[in-house]
C-alpha cells in the first residue's frame, strides 16, 4: 500500500534544505505520497530509504511516453481501479492502424485524418493520437515503404507492428529516432526485440496470454535494459480483456505484483466487435488502443467516451465565463444567468436551443461549481453577477434590464437586484422547464411592457 | 500461478424476475431472471450471470419522440401495436419499454385509453414489458392503478419511482405483483435512501431495479458511470440496500447537439453509435438492462454481448 | 354456535378462503371440520368464530339485499390496498351500532370522508344513514357491510387480506399478522350504542389487533375509549397516528422558494415590524398535544386593516407545536425555519431571528387581501408540510398589541437564555449517540464525518443537534446515529462504536478514527472543510489555515495545495479538515497535547475568533498564549516561524515531538 505523507516525512532528512525544489520536507513528503514527485530529487536520502520510498510512492502503473517531443503522448501513472476513488490521469492514445498491404492512397488518407481531424467538445479539441503500421505482408520492403508513406504526410506518434526482425529494422532505420512503440516482444523473441528497442530508446509492447508469462516477460525485458514497457494481454474474447485487465490493474495498484505495473495495450481491430472493443479498452484501463480508421460517428462517440471517463470527478470542467448567444438574440432577448460548470452550461444550452427562443447566456465564474454548490459556498453572489454584467458589457447588448436567474439561486434575488440595479426573475430549478418558463413568464413581461 | 485478487466481496446482486409465462400465470413467451451477479460484470470466467438485456423504447404518442426515430421507423411509430411487434420480431429486442407519452398532453384524463394501449401492446408482443407511467404526478394514482391492473399476472417492470413520488407506483407493484424502477439523481446515497423508503412501504428488495439516471454521453455520462460502479461495488461489499440490478436509459442521447445537428446523412449512424458506446460502458459498470431507442442499436449491443464470452450466452432463458 | 355449522362455507370471490382463519393459521376453511380445527388452534378466538358463523349463514341464507355488500371480493380489496399504499386513502374505519339520530351519524361519516378515511358500516347505522338520504357505496367511501354489527367481521377479513396481499404476511404467521395490524394497518372502530352483549364481545375481540375502539355509547368496563361525536374521529385518528397531510396554503398570495431572496424595499412595503423601529420577536415552543389545535391562527391586536401605510408596529410570532416525536431540543432548529418560511411568501420578508427580527409586508399583497393572519396560516401550513413525521399539530398566535408584545417578550428572553445555557453546556461525554454525515459522499465516496456536541461537522454547517433532528426527520437520510460504544482512548477520543461505524460507512477504507487528534487516525476529509489543521514538525506545533487565506503558509503550501492532497475521503495523519468553530472547542487538539500546540493561523481568522478564543484561553489560565500564536504578518516561512516561536517562548517548542 502507498505510504501516507506522515510516514514518508519520517523517512526524509527533515532539513528543509529546499534542494528538491520544495520549500519544506513536509511539502515534498506530501507530493511523494501522492506520486507527484520523484524520490531522486532529494540529495540526502540513502539508498535504502530511496528504494523503500521509490517503491511505495512511484505510481503503481508506470508512466510511459510513446514518441518524442511534439510527436508523443504519455500514458500510465495511474493509481486506482475505479475512477471515482480519485481519477484516471492519462487518457489512452487511440491510433489508426494501416497495413503495409494497403494502397498508398489508403495509408495517406488514414494518416491525414489523424493529422487533421478534430472534434471540439466543451472547449477542448479531441483528436486521435497516431498511426500504427502493421507488417501484414511480412516483407521488410513493403513495411519500409508503408512507413515512408506515413512519414510523408505527418509527424505523428507511431506504433510499429511487426514480428519479422528485418522488417522491424527497416522501419526503425527510418523512424527509430522518433521512439515509436514496438509491438511486440514475446517469450520467444524478447532478446532481439529488446535489442532493437534499446538501440532507439523505444517503448516496447510485451505480449503473453497468461499473467505469469507476462510477469516473467516483463522481468526479462527490464533485465535486458528496456524499462518503457506496455503490455498486450492477448485476450481471446472481449470478456477476457475485461477480466485480465482488471486483474492487472488490481494487482498493480495493490503492489501485489509490481511487475504488472505497466500500461495496457489493446488491438480493437475486429470486423464485428470493433466499437465494443474500443469502448471496453477505454473503460477498462487500456492505454494504447489500436483501431481501424473509424467512421465519423464511431470516431466522435469514442473520443467523447474517452473524454468523459478520463475527466477528474473532483474537478468539474469549467466554461470560460462570458456572454454566450443562443441563436441570434436581439436587443429585447432574454438574458439568463448561470454558473460556468460545463454540465450546467450544456444542459441549459441544449434546452434553450430546443425552445427556439433567441437569448443570451450570462456565464459567471463560480470556478466550475454547480448552482446549488456555488450558492451554498457563497461563490455565486451579487458581487460576482454585478461584476460579470459590467465585464461582459451586457448592457450594450440588450435594451432591457431584466435578468433571469436559476431557481436554486432564488435566495440571492433581492441582493442581485440591489447590487446591479436590474430586475430579477427567478427561473425554474430544473433546466428542463426553461422552455415553459420562457414561453409563459418571459412572454408575460414582454406583453406587460406593450 | 493463480493470482489471488481478493476484492473482499461477500454480497450478491438480488434477482428480479420479469415477465410471466403461461406456466407462471402470464402470457409471455419468456421470463427473465435479472441480476444475481457476485462479481463485477463479465468478471467471472463462467457465464453464470446472464448477459445484459437490451430493451427497445417505444411510445404511444410519437409527438414527443425524437424525429430521428420517426424518420427511421416511418409509419410504425403511429401504431403502437405494430411498433411493439417489430421490436420483438424485426429488431429482436429482449424487452419492450412502453412510454405512455399520450399522458403528456395538457389535462390528460382518459385513463381508460391507458388500459387499452397496454392491452394492445401485451397482445402485440410476447416479450416481458417495461411500462413507463405518466409525467404528471396528479394522475399517478389512476394511471398506475390502470397499468398494474391491466397487466396483472404479467410481472411487469413499472417505471419510475423517485424520492418524492413513489407511492402510487409502489402500490401498483404491490397490488399486482410487478417490479418497479427506483430512480435517483446520480447519487448513490439518494439511491440507497429511496430503496429504504420503498422497503418501508412494503416493497420487497427483489422487486426493485435501480436507475441511477443516465446522462447522455458527453452530457454527464461519466457521473452516471461512476454511480453505477459505486452501486455495484457497495452491493458486492454487502450493502443489501443497493444490491439491486441496474437499468440504464440515456434518454437524452438523441436530443443532444452532436446527434441532432450533425450531418443529416450520418444522423442514424450518430444515434446508433452514441447509444452503443453509452450502453456498452454502462453494461461494464453493472447495468443489467440497457434501454435504447434506435432499432439498429439493439442488434449492435446484442452482438457485442454475445461476443463477450466465446460467442455464447445472449438473453437468459427461463430456467 | 360454531358447533352448529352444517353447510360448507366459502366465498367464491377470494383466493384466501376464510381470510381471518387463513391468515392466522394457514388453514383453508371450507367445512365444519376445518372450522372446528381452526377454532381450536386459535384458542377459541371470537373473530375466527364470527367469521365461520357468518360464512355459514351467508352460504345457507344467501347474501343480504342491496345496499349491503356482505363479503367483498379480492379485486376490490386489491384496489383498496392500492389506495392505502398510494396514500389516496389514509386509513379504515368501522362504525357499528344504533346511532341516536341521523345527524351525529352523518356528521361523523362526513368528517371521515373529508379526512380521506374509508368507512365501513355494520348495524342499524346503515338504515339510519340511508333514510337520511346519505349516499352509500364504494365510490362514496361509506361501505355498508351488513345489517348487524357482526357483519363487521368483514372489516377484519379485509384487513387480513390486505396484510397477506401487501404486507408480506404469510398465511399462518400470527405474529407478523398481528404486527401488521397493530403497526401498519391504520384502522379504528367507532361504536354507537345498542350493541348486545354478544356483539360487544365480538367488537372487543378486535382490540387484539391494535384497533382503538371508541365508544359513543354507555359501555362500561373494558378498554374502550369514551368519546363524543364531535371529537371521536379526531381522537381515533390521533390514537392510530393517522395524519392528514397539508398540501395547500390557503392564503391570497404565492408561497414558494422562488421568492426567498426577494426583498421588500421601503417604498414597496405596506407595514413593517421590528428592525429597530418597534419591538418584535419570534418564539417556537413545544406544547402538549391537548393544548395545540392544528392549523389554528389567532391575531391579538390590530390587523392590517387598521394599520397605517408605511408605519412600524410591534409583532410577536408565537408558534406552538405538538408531536409524538417532537422534542424540546428541536425548538431552536425549527424556530430558524420561520425565517425561510416567511421569505417564501410572495409579499412577506423576514430578517434575523429571536428578538431582533425585522419583518415587512408589501403593498402589493395587502392590495390582494393579505392580512397578518395569513402570515400565521403560511407558517402553520409550512411547518406541517415540511415536518410531516415530526409535528402532529401547529398553531400560531400573532400579537400586534404593544403591551402584550412587550410582556410576552420578557418570557421569550428567558427561554432564549435557557437554550443558550443548555447548548453551551453540552459535552461529548453527556451523550451516548453521535451522528454521522455522508452528504459529501457524492464527491468523496468514502468520507464520513462524525459529529459530536463538541466537534461539529468540518463544513461548519451541521451541529450535533442538527444531525440529531435531521435523523429524526429523515431516518434513512444522510445523518445516522452512531452509538459510541466503549472508550478505546479518552485523550484521542477513540471509541469502539465510532470505529465500527466509520469502517462500514467508508466501505472498509478506514479502520480507526480519533475524534480529537490530528496526528493519529484523524477524521477523513471530503473537500468542503472551512479550515485545515496540520502539523509543523519542526516546531512541534500545529497550524491552522482557513479557506479564505490565499497566501503561503509556513508548511510551504497554500490552503489550495493542501486541500487538493488531503481531500477526497483520505485519512492523512498529521492533517485534518475542521470547521472554524471547532478551534474554539475544548476538544480541539486534545489528543495531541492541547491548545498549547497551536502555533500559527492567518490574522483574519485570528481576528474573527479573537473574542471567544481570548476568553477560552483565559478560562484555562493561558491568556498569554494568544499573542504567541503567529500569523502571516509575523511569519510565512518555517524559518521565520521558528525564530518567532523561539523569541516568544511558545510552549510547543518544549513539548513532546510530534513525529
Amino acid at each position: 500500500m502507498a505510504l501516507k505523507a506522515l510516514d514518508v516525512y519520517k523517512l526524509l532528512p527533515k532539513k528543509n534544505c529546499k534542494e528538491c525544489g520544495d520549500p519544506t520536507c513536509l511539502t515534498f513528503a506530501m507530493k511523494l505520497a501522492s506520486g507527484k514527485a520523484d524520490v531522486d530529487l532529494c540529495p540526502y536520502l540513502d539508498e535504502e530509504a530511496k528504494s523503500v520510498l521509490g517503491a511505495t510512492t512511484r505510481p503503481p502503473i508506470r508512466l510511459v511516453k510513446v514518441g518524442v517531443g511534439e510527436r508523443s503522448f504519455a500514458v500510465g501513472e495511474e493509481f486506482v481501479l475505479y475512477r471515482h476513488d480519485k481519477t484516471f490521469y492519462h487518457p489512452p492514445g487511440i491510433l489508426f492502424k494501416v497495413s503495409d498491404t494497403w494502397e498508398p492512397e489508403a495509408i495517406t488518407s488514414a494518416t491525414v485524418r489523424v493529422r487533421d481531424e478534430f472534434f471540439t467538445r466543451i472547449g477542448t479539441d479531441l483528436r486521435f493520437d497516431g498511426i500504427a503500421i502493421e507488417n501484414t505482408s511480412g516483407s521488410p520492403d513493403s513495411f519500409a515503404r508503408a512507413v515512408s508513406v506515413v512519414e510523408e504526410s505527418a509527424d505523428l506518434p507511431l506504433v510499429l507492428m511487426a514480428s519479422n526482425m528485418e522488417a522491424l529494422n527497416a522501419a526503425l532505420i527510418q523512424v527509430g529516432s522518433y521512439q515509436p512503440l514496438i509491438h511486440a516482444a514475446t517469450k520467444e523473441n524478447f532478446r532481439e526485440m529488446c535489442a532493437h528497442a534499446k538501440k532507439h530508446s523505444c517503448p516496447l509492447v510485451v505480449k503473453a496470454q497468461r499473467l505469469d508469462d507476462l510477469t516473467a516477460l516483463v522481468k526479462n525485458c527490464v533485465a535486458e535494459g528496456v524499462k518503457k514497457l506496455v503490455m498486450d494481454l492477448c485476450p481471446q474474447f472481449p470478456g477476457d480483456f475485461i477480466t485480465t485487465s482488471t486483474a492487472v490493474r488490481q494487482l498493480a495498484i495493490t503492489r501485489a505484483v509490481p511487475d504488472l505495473g505497466y500500461p495496457v495495450f489493446i488491438d480493437a481491430t475486429d470486423p464485428h466487435l470493433q466499437d465494443a472493443k474500443i469502448a471496453l479498452g477505454i473503460v477498462k484501463y487500456a492505454s494504447v488502443i489500436i483501431t481501424p480508421p473509424l467512421s465519423a460517428a464511431s470516431a466522435k462517440a469514442a473520443l467523447t467516451l474517452r473524454q468523459n471517463i478520463y475527466t477528474d470527478p473532483q474537478k468539474p470542467i469549467q466554461m470560460n465565463p462570458g456572454l454566450y448567444r443562443v441563436g441570434s438574440p436581439g436587443k429585447d432577448a432574454p438574458v439568463l444567468m448561470t454558473v460556468n460548470f460545463s454540465l450546467t452550461f450544456f444542459t441549459l444550452q441544449g434546452y434553450l436551443e430546443s425552445t427556439r427562443v433567441p437569448c443570451f447566456m450570462l456565464i459567471v465564474d463560480t470556478e466550475g461549481l454547480s448552482v446549488l454548490t456555488a450558492v451554498a459556498a457563497g461563490k455565486l453572489n451579487e458581487t460576482l453577477v454585478r461584476d460579470s454584467i459590467k465585464k461582459f458589457e451586457v448592457e450594450k447588448e440588450v435594451s432591457h434590464k431584466t435578468l433571469i436567474i436559476p431557481g436554486y439561486s432564488a435566495p440571492l434575488s433581492g441582493r442581485i437586484e440591489e447590487a446591479t440595479g436590474w430586475k430579477v426573475m427567478v427561473g425554474p430549478r430544473d433546466a428542463a422547464e426553461i422552455g415553459e418558463f420562457l414561453h409563459q413568464e418571459w412572454k408575460k413581461t414582454k406583453d406587460q411592457k406593450q | 500461478m493463480v493470482y489471488d485478487l481478493n476484492f473482499g466481496w461477500n454480497g450478491a446482486i438480488g434477482q428480479v424476475i420479469l415477465g410471466a409465462t403461461r406456466a407462471e400465470g402470464g402470457t409471455r413467451n419468456i421470463s427473465y431472471r435479472i441480476g444475481g451477479g457476485t462479481t463485477l460484470p463479465f468478471l467471472d470466467g463462467n457465464p453464470s450471470s446472464p448477459s445484459p438485456l437490451v430493451a427497445l423504447e417505444i411510445c404511444d404518442n410519437p409527438e414527443y419522440w425524437s424525429p430521428i426515430i420517426k424518420n427511421y421507423c416511418g409509419d410504425l411509430v403511429d401504431n403502437v401495436h405494430e411498433w411493439a411487434t417489430a421490436a420483438e420480431k424485426i429488431y429482436k429486442a429482449d424487452l419492450v419499454r412502453l412510454y405512455l407519452t399520450s399522458t403528456r398532453q395538457r389535462n390528460f384524463s382518459d385513463i381508460s385509453s391507458v388500459g387499452k394501449t397496454i392491452e394492445t401492446v401485451l397482445s402485440a408482443t410476447a416479450l416481458p414489458l417495461i411500462i413507463e407511467g405518466s409525467n404528471e404526478p396528479k394522475i399517478d394514482s389512476e394511471v398506475y392503478l390502470k397499468c398494474g391492473e391491466t397487466a396483472q399476472g404479467e410481472r411487469l417492470l413499472l417505471g419510475t419511482a423517485e424520492a418524492g413520488r413513489y407511492r402510487s407506483i409502489a402500490a401498483a407493484a404491490l397490488a399486482y405483483n410487478h417490479s418497479l424502477i427506483a430512480q435517483s439523481p446520480i447519487d448513490v446515497n439518494l439511491a440507497k435512501q429511496l430503496n429504504i423508503l420503498l422497503r418501508e412501504i412494503g416493497m420487497q428488495r427483489d422487486h426493485i431495479m435501480i436507475d441511477p439516471y443516465t446522462g447522455a454521453l458527453g452530457y454527464g455520462f461519466e457521473y452516471s458511470y461512476s454511480a453505477m460502479e459505486r452501486i455495484r461495488f457497495s452491493a458486492l461489499k454487502g450493502d443489501t440496500d443497493l444490491a439491486m440490478p441496474v437499468i440504464c436509459s440515456a434518454i437524452d442521447s438523441l436530443n443532444i447537439k452532436e446527434v441532432r445537428e450533425g450531418d443529416p446523412a450520418l444522423q442514424d449512424e450518430m444515434a446508433i453509435q452514441w447509444e452503443f458506446y453509452t450502453g456498452i460502458a454502462a453494461a461494464v459498470a453493472g447495468a443489467e438492462i440497457i434501454c435504447v431507442r434506435h432499432p439498429k442499436t439493439v442488434a449492435m449491443l446484442k452482438n457485442a454481448f454475445s461476443g463477450m464470452r466465446s460467442g455464447s450466452g445472449s438473453s437468459e432463458v427461463k430456467e | 354456535m360454531i358447533t352448529k355449522i352444517n353447510h360448507s362455507l366459502s366465498y367464491d370471490e377470494t383466493a384466501y378462503h376464510l381470510p381471518i382463519s387463513f391468515a392466522l393459521t394457514g388453514i383453508a376453511v371450507h367445512d365444519q371440520k376445518a372450522a372446528l380445527d381452526v377454532f381450536e388452534k386459535t384458542a377459541s378466538n371470537p373473530l375466527v368464530a364470527s367469521e365461520c358463523i357468518l360464512a355459514e349463514k351467508t352460504a345457507a341464507e344467501g347474501r343480504e339485499p342491496v345496499p349491503y355488500t356482505g363479503f367483498i371480493d379480492d379485486t376490490i380489496i386489491r384496489k383498496l390496498g392500492y389506495s392505502l399504499v398510494d396514500g389516496s386513502i389514509l386509513g379504515l374505519a368501522l362504525v357499528v351500532g344504533t346511532p341516536p339520530g341521523a345527524d351525529s351519524a352523518s356528521a361523523i361519516c362526513r368528517e371521515l370522508q373529508e379526512k380521506y378515511m374509508l368507512t365501513f358500516l355494520a348495524g342499524d347505522i346503515v338504515g339510519t344513514l340511508s333514510h337520511a338520504g346519505v349516499k352509500l357505496g364504494l365510490e362514496y367511501r361509506l361501505i355498508p357491510l351488513g345489517s348487524k354489527p357482526t357483519y363487521g367481521i368483514h372489516f377484519v377479513d379485509i384487513i387480513a387480506r390486505v396484510a397477506m396481499m401487501f404486507g408480506g404476511v404469510t398465511p399462518g404467521d400470527i405474529s407478523r399478522l398481528l404486527a401488521y395490524a397493530k403497526e401498519r394497518a391504520k384502522a379504528i372502530v367507532i361504536v354507537f350504542p345498542g350493541l348486545s352483549d354478544q356483539e360487544i364481545a365480538f367488537v372487543d375481540g378486535m382490540r387484539v389487533l391494535g384497533f382503538p375502539i371508541l365508544s359513543l355509547g354507555d359501555y362500561h368496563g373494558g378498554d374502550w375509549i369514551p368519546a363524543s361525536p364531535d371529537d371521536v374521529v379526531r381522537l381515533g385518528m390521533e390514537q392510530k397516528g393517522i395524519k392528514v397531510n397539508v398540501t395547500a396554503i390557503p392564503i391570497p398570495m404565492g408561497c414558494s422558494p422562488a421568492f426567498e431572496g426577494k426583498s421588500i424595499r421601503k417604498e414597496e412595503m405596506y407595514v413593517e415590524f421590528g428592525g429597530g423601529r418597534s419591538p418584535a420577536f419570534e418564539l417556537l415552543r413545544m406544547r402538549p398535544a391537548e393544548e395545540v389545535t392544528d392549523g389554528q391562527v389567532t391575531v391579538i391586536g390590530p390587523e392590517i386593516g387598521s394599520m397605517k401605510e408605511g408605519a412600524a408596529y410591534p409583532l410577536a410570532i408565537m408558534i406552538n407545536v405538538a408531536g409524538k416525536m417532537m422534542k424540546k431540543d428541536y425548538e431552536p432548529v425549527l424556530e430558524r425555519r420561520i425565517h425561510n418560511f416567511v421569505n417564501y411568501g410572495e409579499g412577506s420578508w423576514h430578517v434575523a431571528q429571536r428578538d431582533i427580527i425585522w419583518v415587512r409586508i408589501s403593498k402589493e399583497v395587502v392590495a390582494k387581501g393579505v392580512k397578518i393572519e395569513h402570515i400565521g396560516k403560511l407558517l402553520a401550513s409550512k411547518f406541517r408540510m415540511d415536518f410531516p413525521q415530526l409535528l402532529d399539530a401547529v398553531s400560531v398566535t400573532l400579537l400586534t398589541d404593544e403591551v402584550k408584545v412587550l410582556e410576552a417578550k420578557k418570557d421569550a428572553e428567558k427561554v432564549y437564555a435557557e437554550r443558550d445555557a443548555r447548548i453551551k453546556g453540552m459535552r461529548d461525554a453527556d451523550v451516548n449517540t453521535y451522528y454521522s454525515c455522508t452528504l459529501c459522499q457524492t464527491f468523496a465516496p468514502n468520507h464520513v464525518c462524525v459529529i459530536t456536541p463538541e466537534h461539529p461537522a468540518l463544513c461548519g454547517a451541521i451541529s450535533w443537534l442538527d444531525g440529531k433532528i435531521a435523523f429524526e426527520i429523515a431516518p434513512s437520510g444522510a445523518n445516522q446515529p452512531i452509538e459510541k460504544g466503549a472508550v478505546i482512548n479518552t485523550q484521542n477520543g477513540e471509541f469502539e462504536g465510532v470505529n465500527k461505524f466509520v469502517k462500514k460507512a467508508s466501505h472498509g477504507e478506514i479502520d480507526r478514527c480519533s475524534l480529537y487528534s490530528v496526528m493519529e487516525y484523524p477524521m477523513t476529509c471530503c473537500g468542503c472543510f472551512e479550515c485545515i489543521a496540520l502539523m509543523l514538525p519542526e516546531v512541534n506545533g500545529i497550524m491552522v489555515v482557513n479557506r479564505e487565506f490565499k497566501g503561503i503558509t509556513p508548511s510551504g503550501m497554500t490552503f489550495s495545495t493542501l486541500a487538493g492532497t488531503i481531500g477526497g475521503g483520505a485519512q492523512s495523519p498529521g492533517f485534518a479538515g475542521i470547521s472554524k468553530n471547532y478551534i474554539l472547542s475544548d476538544r480541539f487538539l486534545q489528543g495531541d497535547g492541547g491548545i498549547d500546540r497551536l502555533v500559527w493561523m492567518p490574522s483574519q481568522l485570528k481576528e474573527e475568533l479573537k473574542p471567544q478564543l481570548v476568553k477560552k484561553l483565559a478560562d484555562r489560565n493561558k491568556s498569554d498564549l494568544f499573542e504567541k500564536i503567529a500569523d502571516e504578518t509575523i511569519a510565512t516561512s518555517i524559518e521565520d516561524l521558528i525564530l518567532f516561536l523561539d523569541r516568544v517562548k511558545h510552549p510547543s517548542l518544549t513539548m513532546k515531538p510530534l513525529v
